[in-house]
């Protein structure tokens, strides 16, 4: 009985070992992504079943675990409007209207595979429990579980670099098991201050055939605001940051 | 459009003087402090609409015959043709900002018209209070179409409520704190001062008519919370709360609740004017709910407690419908002075239902976004049934399809409307 109570306890302690070491990966590669705090210039191209494009330049700037605003620099047509996430909550302002409304994670502001929750992505860490499954000779692989219903995925699969621990393909999927989207990390870039990542993320959904999105970072750097930016207060005044 | 030109350029001249000779958009060097010069930025942009409308009138509504005592249009069928060009810009300089909004309207050489919709300075003393100058949009309440908690809000129209509206003459100071509190996570504190400014003949107010309003919000257990007050000698004492939440992903709720004393209301009782002064209770709740198809539903409920009731409302149709089939054109045209000056807005009456069906790229047709709304009047059970079609098949470039239908009978609010039908064709430039 004394051996199987520590067979039981030993494989606890194992198997909590290993969802830790999991946890510590998936914080590792948050890190290698982005700093906790910073400022960020992106563009988002959409491309239509059709063959046919449409461009997106957004202003990101974030603190902290989760608070992140967004601002719209292009097109005209959308410049001005501004996005807020803070935890689970969003807001979009658009500037006609002169005040923020309550959105959705899953809802596209911009249309295409991307939705609001893609385009305010908090860290993984933040979002998910990890657990290892099996990887290749030369990348890990992790499954991860949403820590909670609001959570725009509810698991995700990841493939990350054994080497220097970067991410490079996450695939999304629904609570029934459905694969949403496949997002691809490629073309590395040094982004300066000891940050180097994928500068592009290629996004496709069996959802959306035919079409394709590119998000491309175009400058990353670390920067520190006061709290009061992630305000509602805050979003038609976006600009003055830049 | 030499009008338009002439209004519009001494204010465009004003502010590249502002601007002074730097460059556009200066490119900021991550490596140096920019300059005072190099933090100096305007910018520009825009929309340009061209709107036709084709409607076809009701020639038997009392609110016709008014409107067109003279020159009576041969045929039902009428057209509207115009453009709008809306011009922004902004200015920043460090703390310092200005902000300029215009609106034109031109329907020919001898009907155009420029609105400044906002011009105001802000100052930032330091990142948590703003102080603000000019005329200004104030947006309150959570409501899509009705804001019963928008004590100093442009009147909206639930048909188009996106629509940019002018602003307020008004003064005002803003401080904002956030909280690392789970529960408490931000507040701001919002005081409006609006100076009395006379009539149009007379520039001068008195001291004792100035009106001030008060906003404080929070953002409390994930909930966004507004309480408000308004206070002015002449016009009706108003306080009120609006809240918003997401109650799961995908669904969100929102309610405004407002209590107003002394509302001077009008209606019409034996023929002639009359008025009555009450006190009481404004409400809104709504929902905004996404489907996993992409469908957004927006639905509200709204109470106008100082709204018409049916009965009030059966009598100012009879009165309009008696004095507009009367010969005399002098009754004809008080009675149409009467009822802009009385008996303004789109929705005189108390209970009304707001439904909007949304769908981006239905059918997988590719650019095109359409909707579905209707306004219903719950007590006269008329309606209005509108439906858009909007286009982007070019970077800012937009087409709008716009049919709407009315229904009800005469003696009804959306029945007794001055047409029947209309199509509206949009074409909307950005720049």
């Amino acid at each position: 009985m004394k051996t199987l109570s520590a067979i039981v306890m030993f494989s606890l302690l194992a198997s909590s070992g290993a969802a830790q070491d999991a946890n510590k990966l998936l914080k590792e590669v948050d890190d290698n992504l982005m700093p906790e705090s910073y400022e960020a210039n992106r563009k988002l191209i959409n491309e239509e079943p059709n063959g046919s494009k449409k461009e997106f330049t957004f202003y990101t700037v974030k603190k902290g675990k989760d608070r992140i605003a967004m601002l719209y620099l292009f097109p005209a047509s959308e410049k001005g409007r501004s996005t807020l996430r803070l935890g689970d909550n969003m807001w979009l302002y658009v500037p006609s209207a002169n005040k923020p409304i309550r959105i959705t994670s899953l809802q596209s502001v911009v249309g295409g595979v991307f939705n609001n929750a893609d385009l305010m992505q908090l860290e993984y860490s933040v979002e998910y429990d990890a657990t290892f499954a099996e990887g290749t000779e030369k990348e890990y692989m992790l499954n991860l579980k949403a820590k909670n219903k609001t959570v725009a995925y509810d698991k995700l699969k990841m493939w990350i670099t054994k080497d220097k621990k970067i991410l490079r393909k996450v695939e999304a999927y629904s609570a029934s098991g459905m694969l949403i989207k496949t997002l691809e990390f490629k073309e590395d870039k040094n982004f300066g201050g000891g940050l180097t990542r994928p500068s592009v993320i290629e996004t496709y959904s069996p959802l959306y055939k035919g079409y394709r999105s590119l998000m491309m970072y175009q400058t990353i750097k670390k920067r520190q605001f006061p709290d009061e930016v992630f305000t509602l207060t805050y979003m038609n005044r976006l600009n003055e940051l830049r | 459009m030499k009008c338009i030109a002439r209004m519009m350029l001494p204010l465009l001249m004003a502010i590249t003087l502002l601007h002074g000779v730097n460059p556009l958009h200066a490119q900021e060097d991550s490596d140096a402090t920019p300059s005072p010069e190099q933090e100096r930025k305007l910018e520009w942009n825009g929309n340009f609409d061209v709107k036709y409308t084709l409607f076809h009138m009701h020639e038997s509504a009392a609110l016709y015959k008014l409107q067109f005592l003279v020159d009576k249009p041969s045929s039902s069928f009428l057209t509207q043709y115009r453009f709008e060009p809306y011009l922004n810009a902004d200015y920043r300089a460090r703390d310092l900002a200005f902000y300029l909004k215009t609106h034109a309207t031109y329907f020919s050489d001898a009907d155009a018209s420029v609105d400044i919709l906002e011009a105001y300075g802000s100052f930032n003393p330091s990142f948590n209070t703003t102080l603000q100058a000019g005329k200004r949009v104030y947006n309150w309440g959570k409501g899509y179409a009705f804001n019963p908690a928008g004590f100093i809000n442009p009147v909206k129209d639930p048909e188009n409520p996106e629509l940019a509206q002018a602003g307020l003459l008004s003064s005002n100071f803003e401080y904002v704190k956030s909280f690392s509190s789970e529960a408490l996570q931000n507040m701001s504190f919002l005081f409006v001062v609006m100076p009395s400014s006379g009539g149009a003949s007379n520039r001068f107010g008195e001291l004792k008519q100035t009106e001030l309003a008060l906003k404080t919000s929070f953002l409390l257990w994930d909930t966004d919370i507004d309480v408000m007050g308004f206070y002015s000698i002449q016009k009706p004492k108003r306080v009120g709360m609006d809240i918003a939440r997401n109650l799961i992903e995908n669904l969100e709720v929102h309610g405004e609740l407002t209590y107003s004393a002394n509302v001077e209301k009008f209606t019409i009782a034996n023929n002639v004017l009359a008025s009555s002064s009450s006190s009481g209770t404004s409400y809104l709740f709504g929902i905004r709910y996404l489907h996993e198809s992409n469908t957004t539903l927006i639905a509200e409920y709204y109470h106008n407690e100082f709204g018409l009731s049916e009965s009030e409302f059966e009598e100012y149709n009879r009165f309009l419908s008696t004095h507009a089939q009367s010969n005399d054109p002098l009754l004809i045209q008080q009675t149409a002075k009467l009822n802009q000056s009385y008996f303004r807005g789109t929705n005189l009456m108390k209970d009304y239902l707001y439904l909007k069906l949304s769908q981006p790229e239905p059918l997988d047709l590719l650019y095109f976004t359409t909707s579905i709304f209707t306004i219903y009047n719950l007590a006269d059970k008329s309606f209005l049934l509108s439906a858009t079609m909007n286009y982007k098949p070019v970077t800012d470039i937009e087409f709008i399809l716009w049919p709407t239908i009315i229904t009800g009978g005469g003696n009804t609010e959306y029945g007794g409307k001055n047409f029947r039908q209309k199509v509206e064709v949009w074409i909307r430039v950005f720049f």
